[in-house]
């Protein structure tokens, strides 16, 4: 229910603004008609009321000054108007033992207060008796409401007006004109907030796009006060995270090339040693730390990268990895395509393919890649024969420096990054990545990124950059 | 390229400059190297290579990057501009900016720090080797880009475009042989020639696989493409051939 009722509710500024503007409006007009009714309205009716008993006094006085009764009936109904009806009769047409309702009171003290001399003379205020009173009828009192006033002779005048204390009506005049100026409201107010909100709507999708990829575009600040106010904050905090990871990266820089330089001179000095059992121990080492070094600045680059986008086939850059894999003497086989372009950053692709097929051969003995085509994507399996990975840690281990083999001792070591290397580089390039585990032991890693058509002209679009700048450099 | 000898001269040492601001790097690439047959002599920053150069006659110089005072690139382009001495730079891994920065100040190739020394043995073997093939025919510098068949290779970026557009991932040694193979086309080369060309990088590896299997990853690489099949022929009893109309640019290939 409060569901239900909450999706009522508008969300958009918009329309939240439209609601808050019909609402005032209708306030506004209520209100407004109110005010006209209670004071000016009150005036006007105040001065016709006055009027008509002003006419009641002189024509009763008229009517007494004659003697014959055919004379005063005649004389009442000459002087009968639209608005006003006169008779003459013995009798009142209100009855003596009529009710006297509030409403009857409220128009007998008005009327004797509205001309003094009506207070002199003895009257009755009264509906016209049709029997509906009686009934209990409600709509009575909406009913003729009847004066009569006594002659000295004890004959009746009697006065019967439509205008007569008679209720207004609602009108719907005001109604539809209150309508049609909600609807024009709404019409204005959508077209000057659609604008009046562009800024806002911006902001959000600069928020929403926002990434230390690219290069930074700056908010205009434009629109409503606070809006600016918004996009320079933003614009601020942009800034502020720009620059505070540039200068952790810039450290980092600092310490990784502070780094290198030791391992370099190590390197020298394996070269240089005699013992071949060490030296070769030395290179895993260093290779080892190297390693770490780089995934740990690929990560902390966060997808940033210099590189340029291009047109690689993918398929050599597995071959490349897996001939490397067959020289140090692990099972790994390679099927499917022998071409598969797509468009990325080499460096990236490559670190992330060789991320995936080093794990495969460090938890699982064999392992079986193959490369196909479904729906426009070029598909890597990379199957390994190791313990898979347990069905509630799947998404974990795509964490950084998540590593699974704490539980099970450090011997394989690694930075626990390269899946989440891996899963960064993969979805920039618009792939996907999976993980399941084979019915028959073992993990599938599946990953899937979009073939470039060679045929189209995507590619010289994409080769293009390229070039000039190999055109620039010679 | 015709006059080139379709074997290795033996004699393919040389005097080398090796510019490093880190004194104990100089002095193990130094030992390094002169243990390998080269003379080496060291300079720690832009004016002691300056020095050296005006006054000794350097075959290679080995230039670090990131250089206190004057960045190595901009020597690059000093020494670029009055001669073309072979330069071999030493960058930051995996930093493209870096590797593209070194390359367009008139690096012939370049390392990534920390390099292996073999790695960089074999640069300075193959930058050398082409710089004087080079210069035996009188042209001033190696040729930068190489194109056959619709394929286009970049020498000094290392990098192999096929006829489609795509990037071709190839292995140092796969590049380093088809070098071999582009330089020497249409003639045959001996598997022990051939050995040669990647004796730098397979030497002492245990896992060292022979020449065929090489080539027949070469092979697999450029059959992939149309354009690749035949490329590279067996020539029984006597070892390979490369048959393509090689073209050389020192801008880009038309």
């Amino acid at each position: 229910m409060r569901r239900s009722l909450s999706r009522l509710f508008p969300d958009t500024v918009a329309s939240r603004a439209i609601l808050i503007l019909v609402a005032a409006l209708l306030a506004f007009h209520f209100l407004g008609y109110w005010a006209y009714r209670v004071g000016v309205e009150g005036l006007a009716t105040a001065a016709r009321d006055r009027g008509l008993a002003e006419r009641m006094v002189s024509i009763k006085r008229a009517i007494a000054s004659l003697p014959e009764a055919p004379d005063r009936d005649r004389v009442a109904h000459d002087l009968s108007s639209a608005s006003l009806e006169v008779h003459w009769s013995k009798v009142s047409l209100v009855l003596g033992s009529a009710p006297q309702t509030e409403r009857t009171r409220t128009m007998e003290a008005r009327l004797k207060e509205l001309v003094p001399d009506l207070a002199a003379e003895s009257f009755r205020v009264g509906f016209a008796d049709d029997g509906a009173l009686e009934a209990g009828d409600a709509d009575a009192y909406k009913h003729m409401m009847l004066v009569s006033v006594r002659l000295d002779d004890g004959s009746w005048v009697n006065f019967s007006s439509s205008a007569l204390g008679a209720t207004q009506h609602a009108d719907w005049s005001v109604l539809a004109v209150t309508i049609c100026f909600g609807v024009g409201i709404v019409v204005v107010a959508l077209l000057l907030l659609s604008w009046a909100i562009r800024p806002l709507r911006d902001l959000a999708i600069a928020a929403e796009r926002f990434s230390l990829d690219q290069t930074p575009q700056p908010l205009s600040e434009s629109g409503p006060a606070e809006v600016r106010r918004a996009a320079r904050a933003f614009n601020t905090m942009r800034e502020r995270i720009q620059r505070l990871v540039a200068e952790r990266m810039q450290a980092l820089a600092a310490v990784s090339h502070d780094l290198r330089t030791p391992i370099t001179r190590l390197r020298l000095r394996s070269e240089l040693l005699d013992d071949d059992a060490a030296r070769v121990m030395v290179d895993a080492d260093l290779n080892e730390m190297e390693g770490m070094i780089d995934s740990t600045l690929e990560y902390l680059r966060g997808g940033v990268s210099s590189e340029p986008i291009r047109a690689i086939d993918i398929a050599s850059v597995i071959e490349t990895i897996v001939d490397e894999q067959l020289d140090q003497g692990q099972k790994v086989t390679l099927s499917g395509l022998s071409s598969a372009p797509v468009l990325g950053r080499f460096l990236s692709l490559k670190r992330a393919f060789s991320n995936i097929i080093g794990n495969a051969v460090k938890y699982g003995t064999n392992v079986a890649i193959s490369i196909d085509e479904t729906d426009g994507h070029l598909v890597v399996a990379v199957e390994d024969e190791g313990p898979g990975i347990p069905p509630s840690d799947m998404e974990r281990v795509f964490h950084p420096f998540v590593r699974l083999e704490e539980s099970r001792g450090r011997e394989t070591g690694g930075s626990g990054l390269g899946l989440t290397i891996a899963s960064a580089v993969i979805h920039s390039h618009g792939g996907r990545i999976l993980l399941a585990n084979r019915s028959s032991g073992g993990l599938r890693v599946t990953l899937a990124l979009p073939k470039l058509d060679l045929e189209s002209a995507q590619v010289i679009e994409a080769v293009r950059p390229h070039l000039r700048d190999i055109r620039e450099s010679s | 390229m015709n006059q080139a000898p379709a074997s290795i001269s033996s004699d393919d040492h040389g005097h080398v400059l090796v510019v490093d601001d880190d004194p104990q790097i100089r002095l193990l690439v130094a030992r390094f190297l002169q243990r390998h047959g080269y003379q080496v002599t060291g300079a720690s920053d832009g004016r002691g290579m300056m020095d050296v150069l005006a006054h000794t006659e350097i075959d290679l110089i080995v230039l670090d990057l990131m250089l206190p005072g004057r960045s190595g690139v901009e020597l690059c382009r000093e020494v670029r501009a009055t001669s073309q001495v072979p330069i071999v730079m030493l960058t930051a891994r995996s930093e493209e900016s870096d590797r593209i920065l070194g390359l367009e100040g008139g690096a012939d190739d370049y390392v990534t720090k920390p390099f292996s020394p073999r790695e960089l043995l074999a640069r300075v073997r193959a930058v050398l080797r082409r710089s004087r093939t080079a210069r035996g025919l009188g042209g001033a510098r190696a040729s930068e880009f190489v194109s056959f068949d619709g394929w286009k290779m970049d020498m000094r970026r290392r990098e192999l475009q096929s006829p489609s557009g795509t990037l071709v991932d190839l292995s140092t040694g796969e590049f380093d042989l088809l070098v071999a193979f582009v330089e020497h086309a249409n003639r045959v080369l001996s598997r022990e020639a051939l050995m040669q060309f990647a004796k730098a990088r397979a030497s002492d590896d245990p896992f060292d696989r022979t020449i065929d299997v090489q080539i027949s990853r070469l092979r697999r690489k450029l059959e992939a493409d149309r354009n690749g099949w035949q490329l590279i022929k067996t020539i029984r009893g006597a070892g390979y051939m490369f048959t393509s109309s090689v073209r050389s640019h020192e801008g880009l290939p038309a």
